[in-house]
């Protein structure tokens, strides 16, 4: 019998907790800030499309985005810094999610870096990749490497749980740790734990054992390898190991085996439209891939991947994915053109399609305009009975700088699909850039 | 019936005494917090300045170029060394593809960056029932292991 699930409703008052600690710690610094480093970005997009609704009627779409992030670095002289990161939509016409409002607080932590970068720590709410963590937590992390290499990473908090509709049900409380042992320049090998109470596969907790390694077995060869093992389910939820030869700076190539188990890497039964009509949850998939990018030309880089992929179940089947193509990168890496050609074969054909796509950018000075063009040809129908098994899209971009922190644009795209019959969408987008910053922040 | 030991009073041991143990954090430099020079368009290439063993990352900079073997496996390296990252890029940065609550995908925000791999091009709706069918948990990577209730928002 299974122990019941443990429930700690912290998630509730933690975040308003954190976010004040997080908004009133910077304050502190107020007096001796004019050593801090401050960086501001705001990206405002309005958007614009119809859509027609049975009857003839039509909906006419103007949700208007702001994405909002802000940086404050060297607090106080020391080596502590602020991050926020946010996003907030406000429709101009027809709602167009469920409400006409929405937005989200996607990160607003203060961070620690040790001097010489080996000690790290984060409050607040983050996005954290670590170990078997990928997560994004409203909590605590910390992590430091001591001279023998040997070190240690650990966290804890509430797990944010995003949806674009409210109710998504998520775990109460989220932790977990990540002991590690690296070699300079030649090896990194991690072993991590994670727990997220709450009721999730067969009613349980989920709890993750993971492995994670990097090893450099030859000056110009390395071996990748990162599993996690699924407690609550007794099942492998992921695997992957990858060796990748990087010859030289113009040649890179990787090829390796992943899988995972649909009971192990989801957190609930996986939803019937994944595999319709029928769905086992003891479905394993395995994929053989393999990469190459090789500039065989200054400016020119062939890419070219592939990916067998295998289930265990009949359906959805087994699927091979292909894909070919060339970019010419030039104007001082300001400007890059591409052709790309893919295709996917399967058992069903209703999984069948190729993809072809072409683009290219073209930056004299101030003026900015690209291009971008794809089609996708189904084998089947993607919509039964719908009769259309192609769709077009086209996408036309002209921007111009006009301030050195000041960039405005503008998007046309045209879309034809089994969706949509003639389609047109419209964007103006502008991004301001302002800080007293310098060196490297893409 | 066994009684199992608390996990945080299991992490707290663990650092304590790996800190304690080893006296002290590395004093090797390593990742700096920021970049120190202005980082030049495309795709990033550290061996255009950078040679050998990157002190920080503790790996050759040929590891870090922003080739298509990147990209496609850069969650491996984020993994183990999430600060490396936001050396170059902004600490938002991985939200704009990593992001469960998001209503606009990559490809509509960098409309303007036809370059960029950003996923969901074209009338995705449509692709991602093939994608969907075929390879679910690469969803994950983005949306996170609870896209099965991302699913029941539309599949009712």
């Amino acid at each position: 019998m299974g122990r019941p699930p443990t429930v700690i409703s912290f998630g509730k008052w933690l975040f308003p907790a954190v976010v004040a600690i997080t908004l009133l710690l910077p304050l502190l610094f107020a007096g001796t800030v004019p050593a801090a480093d401050l960086s501001l970005s705001s990206k405002t997009y309005l958007r614009y499309y119809e859509r027609e609704l049975a009857g003839g009627n039509k909906n006419t779409f103007a949700p208007l985005y702001e994405y909002l992030s802000a940086d404050a670095a060297n607090l106080g002289g020391k080596p502590l810094s602020f991050h926020f990161y946010g996003w907030g939509r406000m429709d101009l016409s027809d709602p167009s999610g469920s409400e006409k409002t929405s937005g989200e607080i996607g990160s607003a932590y203060m961070e620690y870096l040790h001097p010489q970068g080996n000690a790290q720590a984060k409050l607040g709410r983050f996005f954290l990749t670590e170990g078997a963590a990928m997560e994004t937590i409203d909590g605590a992390f910390v992590k430091a490497t001591t001279p023998l290499g040997l070190g240690v990473s650990v966290y804890g908090g509430a797990p944010v749980e995003y949806s674009i509709l409210n109710g998504t049900k998520g775990g109460s409380a989220l932790y977990g740790t990540r002991v590690f042992f690296v070699q300079a320049g030649y090896a990194e090998i991690g072993a991590s734990y994670l727990r997220e109470n709450g009721s999730f596969q067969e009613g349980k907790d989920r709890e993750l054992f993971g492995g994670d390694l990097w090893l450099r077995v030859a000056p110009r060869v390395e071996l990748t390898a990162q599993a996690s093992y699924n407690r609550s389910v007794r099942e492998m939820a992921s695997q992957r190991y990858a060796v990748r030869i990087v010859p030289g700076a113009t040649f890179d190539i990787s090829a390796g085996y992943e899988s995972y188990t649909y009971k192990g890497l989801f957190q609930s039964a996986l939803h019937p439209a994944f595999v319709s009509p029928w769905v086992n949850p003891d479905d394993k998939v395995q994929a053989i891939f393999g990469i190459v990018d090789w500039a065989f030309v200054p400016g020119w880089t062939l890419e070219v991947a592939g990916k067998n992929i295998r289930h265990d179940q009949s359906d959805p089947g087994d699927a091979n994915r292909g894909e070919v193509g060339v970019r010419y990168t030039y104007n001082g890496k300001k400007d890059v053109a591409g052709f790309s050609a893919a295709f996917v074969s399967a058992d069903q054909a209703e999984n069948e399609y190729q993809e072809y796509r072409g683009f290219a950018s073209y930056s004299p000075s101030k003026l900015r305009v690209t291009l971008d063009a794809l089609t996708q040809r189904y084998k089947e129908e993607p919509i039964p009975g719908n009769g259309k098994k192609n769709q077009y899209q086209v996408v036309a971009t002209a921007g111009y700088q006009v301030l050195a922190a000041l960039h405005l644009s503008g998007d046309l795209t045209y879309t034809q699909s089994p969706n949509y019959s003639k389609d047109y969408a419209g964007l103006l987008r502008a991004t301001l850039e302002l800080g007293t910053t310098t060196g490297g922040k893409k | 019936m066994t009684r199992r030991m608390p996990f945080p009073a299991v992490f707290g041991a663990i650092l304590i005494a790996l800190l304690v143990g080893c006296s002290a954090v590395s004093q090797t430099p390593s990742v700096p917090p920021k970049h120190p020079e202005e980082l030049p368009a495309g795709r990033v290439d550290c061996l255009e300045c950078h040679q050998d063993v990157s002190t920080g990352a503790l790996r050759p900079y040929a590891n870090f170029r922003h080739s298509r073997v990147f990209i496609n496996s850069h969650g491996t390296y984020a993994r183990q060394k999430q600060n490396l990252c936001t050396s170059c890029h902004a600490p938002a940065f991985c939200q704009t593809c990593h992001a469960g609550k998001e209503e606009m995908k990559p490809n509509v925000k960098m409309g303007d960056r036809p370059d960029r791999m950003a996923p969901h091009r074209g009338d995705y709706l449509v692709t991602h029932r093939i994608d969907g069918r075929l390879d679910p948990g690469s969803c994950f990577r983005c949306h996170g292991n609870k896209n099965d209730s991302r699913c029941k928002q539309c599949h009712k």
